[in-house]
């Protein structure tokens, strides 16, 4: 028995198929503020992995094995009850809503002006203040990327998960943003799972790196 | 060269047949007419027939029987082969269409090149183009064939709905509103009107009638009208023979009122929707939703029949207290350009071969217009053959019946307002 | 970008102005034809002052209050059914094969005409209907047809079943569309995957994040759809009630009425419809601010979960209905064209037979003629046009203006019973000997704008790469579009001529006005008959109706298959 004051994210004997095939087999935990870092070419089942962990396993392909979260078994919950936060190489921020809009839509149900003060607080802290009302398009990547970083942080999760995080912002930008992720996954103490090419990423994340090889 | 040889006898068979034909359609005229004016028709007539061949004519005709237009197709085959004329049957869903065409082409000031060349035609139709000068004048009158239907003796013949025809348009067929039922359901038609009102009241939402100003609807409006009417005096039924003024209205149109205000909520759709024609009425016949019902078309009954759109228990019959009757015709527009091609079809039409054939019940079952004692013995002959018919062909109370006569067209658009004043919103 | 300057640069380069051209002219035109007469100027009945008698008139019909209630109610209501069972399919099977399936069930419906379409749902509806028959005599005790409401039941519900059964495949493979975009639908569906990971339920996640920018992309659609709805002549004239009619209706059977001087009247009342038009965009326009507002604050309230599930079951429930009406409308309108004898409450004809197909077969080869040489005209005409207007956007670097888009939709906007008598007396002035012609950019009007909206995405979306890969490599710009994108874009062009040939077939106004009522096609001859007596005519004509667009939507499809496969 796991325990359970500890956030933690544990694989236990994955084993990832397609059509018989294995793809991949871990066996890993994470406790909450390391990041488990996953690299290795396209084709080497990163994402399939990614899609198991939130709960989207394409039908195509099988999986044994089990997922906790915080001891709770989570393997057979739907990816909407899992509180798993998902970030992408884009932010897919929602064009529809304004910046505050995008944060209020994570978090969870409560008081109005509660939420509006905290969305307030958190852009600040991202040196983002006084971008509330603006809609999302007309920010810079950066700024983008930092809004969805809060849209996850926000919306309160157990885990979190990076898809190529930083691949899409230039040099300089990008170890700003990587340093602020890695910050705020401590300051939560989250475990998180990064998906990743660049060797940088998998160095700043400063946590166990796994290298998959090419299957096909 | 045997095969040219072949063709020309082929032609000239056909020419010699064509010179026959046209022989024994002149003999009528000449024992109509004085000998001068004569040979001046028939030279008239004769330059008809040179300018008339080889072209098109657009017989703009009501299209929504399958029986009538099988008969067209056939009047096609045989002008082709007697004028070479192509006849094109322009079918329309109501003759109103050919109407409004021809006024769009007068007002776009276009004289010469009109795109009807003869149409199907009669009643308020008639009148409005009429009216409106949209047909050429004093034609009809000049067809060697018209004579068959003895005009000097059947007034009918140029008055169409009590409107003289002037040489407008010339007869084509005559109908009388016939009534039909399922002998399975219906065991006792009602066969007057007074019986028709009592029998919707057992038999509720069996019956209906077009919803007017269409052709069917408003003949059974006027069948009742006449009925309803009938013990007024003389002079006040006369009127409903002229065009209707305020006075003649407000002596006659009561009647009329109360008898649907009794009849109409039992009706089908307790009268809150009423038929488009009386081809819906024969589609509802068929599916069981009414079970007496009536049209101008005798003969479409035994060939619904036969095509199973009604049940083989159907039987017709004529109401005892009158059958309204009329005529159709054909008329060419000012505008055609085929003129002298869309008179030789209207003679055509007339021939006793085209009005014998039309006759028929399992062509068409559209009585001619011919007076069959102005006929020659081969002219009569076309009318004599027999056919094997079904039972709903032969029409009950067809002898011990009166015919109706059409009341003036004026009338149509009067009983229409009013009516839709009345009942046209439920 | 520098263009080089020859024939085929030219050709291109003047074509978007030929394509506005050929759309704008004949409706304005069209319009005036009819705003002179509705303001009491036609001089061939002798009428030459301007007044407001016919409006007068209009208004003095009775029952005229409730002509423009059903125009407007049916239509309003029938498409936001159509959009809400839309939007209620695409939320509760995101991401489901079932998505899939139903659009695979509904795609075909798109290709039925609306004539037919109303001549089915009026034989399942019909008292003596499939339906009816379906629960006679052991459920009802039912032994002759009972003299109920439907159709043409005076609340417009049938028209209001029949057209919602129509639009709804039209949005919802709108919205598939859409979501079929790569730089769209990719992205939608990674922000459903985000809110899904941020706790929110599928359905909701729909509704919150999808919705509102699909929505941007259906709506002009839908305006489209809403539009034709509300002067729509097949559905209301075969379903809809009588005592009275709606406007739409009423406006055709003026204009073709006996009495001519109804005609002022009749024109006075095709610009009330536009008006009636007018005030249903503004209506949409209002309810979608309404709702917009209204969903403000919930959108971002945070709640994640919405009854999900009972939405679902709910949906479940009306698509199992909805594709059963359908099945059966189809079944019942099959079963009418074999039938011999069918008395009721019998459910299956007493006899079997082939007789209605063979005899409306041998009838049919002069409106089969007209119908394929029209639709193969006016559609090639079309796509034509549309290839080079589309090349002349890729030449310029531009895509074309808002305006000019605007305009591709305005003979989907404005009802074409206001505009087409008025072109009617425009090819009137023109030319009157040519009906063929007539009749064949008549239905270009509404041919063209489908196949260009059917053909742009595609278009726009090929690869410039490609282009500048050729050029650099010395082809010139013909070279480019002949032997590049036409072959690239090969499957798209077959589709959308199979859409343009549909469309061609399915007219029914345009053919009887601008052919002078001469050319008679497969469309003209069903609805002359869903007015005749004979429903197993009728049927089989409705169900050629159905089958020949069908039949060159499975070319279009096929084709591309067969010859790639060849090559391999």
């Amino acid at each position: 028995m796991k325990s359970i004051t500890i956030p933690s994210l544990v694989i236990e004997k994955l084993q990832l198929k397609q059509k018989d095939k294995v793809l991949l087999s871990l066996d890993e935990e994470i406790i909450g503020g390391q990041v488990l870092t996953i690299m290795g070419p396209s084709g080497s089942g990163k994402s399939t992995l990614l899609n198991w962990l939130v709960g989207m396993l394409p039908s195509s392909f099988d999986a044994t094995g089990k997922l906790y979260l915080n001891g709770a078994d989570v393997s057979q919950i739907s990816s909407h009850q899992r509180h798993i936060g998902l970030l992408y190489q884009d932010p897919l921020l929602f064009p529809h809503l304004t910046v505050e809009g995008n944060i209020a839509f994570a978090m969870p149900k409560g008081n109005k002006q509660d939420r509006l003060d905290e969305i307030s607080d958190a852009l600040k802290q991202v040196g983002l203040s006084g971008m509330e009302k603006r809609c999302p398009q007309s920010l810079s990547g950066g700024q983008q990327a930092r809004v969805a970083l809060l849209r996850v942080l926000l919306s309160k999760p157990k885990a979190i998960l990076l898809d190529e995080p930083f691949s899409k912002l230039d040099s300089q930008l990008r170890q700003e943003t990587r340093q602020l992720v890695f910050d705020e996954i401590q300051r939560h103490s989250l475990p998180a799972v990064m998906v990743t090419h660049d060797e940088s990423d998998a160095i700043a994340a400063q946590g166990k790196v796994i290298t998959l090889d090419k299957l096909i | 060269m045997l095969s040219v040889n072949k063709i020309c006898q082929h032609s000239f068979a056909g020419f010699y047949k064509a010179l026959c034909y046209l022989l024994l359609l002149l003999i009528p005229q000449q024992a109509l007419f004085a000998s001068e004016s004569q040979s001046n028709a028939a030279a008239m007539w004769e330059n008809i027939e040179m300018r008339g061949t080889q072209q098109s004519v657009y017989f703009h005709a009501w299209g929504g029987d399958q029986q009538i237009n099988n008969y067209i197709q056939w009047v096609a085959k045989q002008v082709k082969q007697q004028y070479d004329i192509d006849l094109h049957h322009v079918k329309l869903t109501d003759t109103s269409e050919a109407v409004s065409r021809v006024l769009a082409e007068k007002s776009a000031s276009n004289h010469r090149n009109g795109q009807v060349d003869l149409v199907w035609i009669n009643g308020a139709n008639f009148a409005s183009m009429a009216k409106h000068k949209l047909l050429a004048l004093d034609w009809a009158d000049k067809l060697p064939n018209f004579a068959l239907t003895n005009p000097e003796n059947n007034p009918a013949m140029t008055r169409d709905f009590g409107v003289p025809t002037e040489g407008m348009e010339a007869p084509w067929g005559q109908a009388a509103l016939t009534f039909y039922y399922d002998s399975l359901k219906v065991e006792q038609p009602p066969q007057t009107l007074a019986e028709l009102l009592s029998w919707t009241k057992q038999h509720p939402g069996r019956f209906t009638y077009p919803k007017p100003p269409e052709f069917l609807g408003m003949s059974f409006l006027k069948y009742a009208l006449i009925i309803l009417n009938e013990n007024q005096p003389d002079n006040i039924k006369d009127k409903l023979y002229q065009a209707a003024t305020p006075e003649s209205e407000a002596q006659t149109l009561p009647a009329l009122w109360n008898f649907l205000d009794e009849l109409h909520p039992n009706l089908w759709r307790q009268g809150h929707h009423f038929v488009a024609n009386g081809l819906a009425l024969r589609r509802l016949s068929g599916d069981g939703e009414l079970q007496v019902s009536f049209t101008f078309s005798a003969a479409e009954i035994p060939s619904a029949i036969a095509r199973y759109d009604l049940p083989d228990s159907t039987r017709s019959y004529r109401m005892l207290d009158g059958s309204l009757s009329n005529i159709h015709f054909v008329a060419i527009p000012y505008n055609s350009p085929h003129l002298d091609s869309a008179k030789l079809v209207a003679n055509f039409l007339l021939s006793p071969k085209a009005q014998a054939k039309k006759q028929q019940t399992s062509v068409w079952g559209d009585s001619s217009v011919l007076d069959l004692s102005q006929l020659s013995p081969t002219q009569h002959a076309y009318f004599d053959m027999t056919e094997k018919r079904h039972l709903s062909a032969n029409i009950i109370n067809v002898d011990n019946t009166r015919l109706l006569s059409e009341l003036h067209p004026s009338w149509s658009a009067v009983i229409t307002k009013q009516w839709l004043a009345r009942y046209g919103v439920q | 970008m520098i263009v080089a300057n020859t024939f085929f640069t030219r050709t291109v380069r003047t074509s978007p102005m030929v394509m506005i051209a050929l759309l704008v002219v004949p409706v304005l035109g069209g319009l005036l034809g009819v705003l002179l007469p509705a303001f009491g100027w036609f001089p061939a009945l002798g009428a030459t002052e301007f007044g407001l008698f016919g409006f007068t008139e209009l208004f003095a019909t009775p029952g005229i209050e409730r002509m423009l209630l059903l125009s407007y109610g049916t239509s309003l209501i029938s498409t936001l059914l159509a959009f809400l069972i839309t939007v209620l399919i695409l939320a509760s099977y995101f991401n489901s094969p079932w998505l899939k399936r139903i659009q695979r069930l509904l795609g075909p419906i798109l290709v039925i005409p609306h004539a037919a379409a109303a001549i089915a749902i009026g034989f399942l509806i019909a008292p003596s209907g499939f339906l009816s028959r379906l629960f006679s005599p052991w459920l009802t005790g039912w032994d002759t047809p009972p003299d109920w409401l439907f159709p043409h039941d005076p609340y417009g519900l049938s028209i209001i079943l029949g057209l919602a059964l129509k639009e709804l495949p039209f949005l919802l493979l709108i919205a598939l569309g859409v979501l079929a975009q790569p730089e769209i639908g990719k992205v939608l569906k990674q922000q459903h995957k985000v809110a899904s990971s941020l706790g929110y339920c599928p359905m909701t996640g729909f509704f919150k994040v999808i919705l509102p920018s699909l929505y941007g992309y259906m709506r002009l659609p839908i305006l489209a759809v809403l539009a034709y709805s509300s002067a729509s002549v097949e559905i209301p004239l075969i379903l809809g009630p009588n005592t009275p009619p709606t406007l739409a209706v009423a406006i055709m059977q003026w204009f073709s009425d006996v009495d001519l001087s109804l005609r002022i009247k009749a024109s006075s009342g095709a610009i009330v419809q536009i008006l009636v038009t007018l005030s249903l965009l503004l209506t949409w326009w209002g309810i979608e601010l309404l709702v917009k507002k209204c969903s403000a604050s919930w959108l971002t309230n945070g709640a994640r979960e919405h009854g999900g599930m009972i939405i679902k079951r709910f949906t479940d429930v009306i698509t199992f209905i909805m594709v059963s009406t359908i099945a059966l409308a189809l079944l019942g309108m099959v079963f009418w064209s074999f039938a011999g004898f069918w008395s009721y409450p019998n459910l299956l004809p007493d006899q079997f037979m082939t007789m209605h197909w063979q005899s409306a077969l041998t009838q049919m080869q002069t409106p089969l003629f007209n119908t394929l040489v029209i639709a193969f005209s006016s559609t090639l005409l079309a796509i034509i046009l549309t290839l080079l207007a589309l090349e002349s956007e890729q030449q310029s670097n531009k895509t074309i203006s808002a305006v000019s888009g605007l305009i591709i939709y305005l003979p989907l906007l404005i009802p074409s019973i206001a505009f087409l008598f008025g072109l009617v007396w425009m090819f009137e002035q023109v030319n009157s000997q040519h009906t063929y012609l007539n009749v064949v950019f008549a239905h270009l009007l509404f041919v063209l704008p489908y196949v260009f909206l059917s053909l742009a995405n595609s278009y726009r979306r090929l690869d410039p790469r490609f282009s500048s890969v050729a050029a650099s490599l010395g082809a010139s710009p013909s070279k480019i579009f002949w032997q590049l994108k036409l072959p690239l874009l090969i499957s798209p062009i077959l589709i959308a001529s199979a859409l343009g040939l549909a469309i061609s077939f399915s007219q029914y106004l345009p053919t009887l006005l601008a052919g002078a009522g001469r050319i008679n096609t497969i469309t003209t001859e069903a609805v002359t008959l869903a007015n005749g007596a004979s429903r197993r005519t009728s049927a089989v004509y409705a169900l050629m109706q159905m089958l020949l667009p069908a039949l060159f939507f499975i070319l279009a499809w096929l084709t591309p298959k067969i010859f790639s496969r060849a090559r391999v």
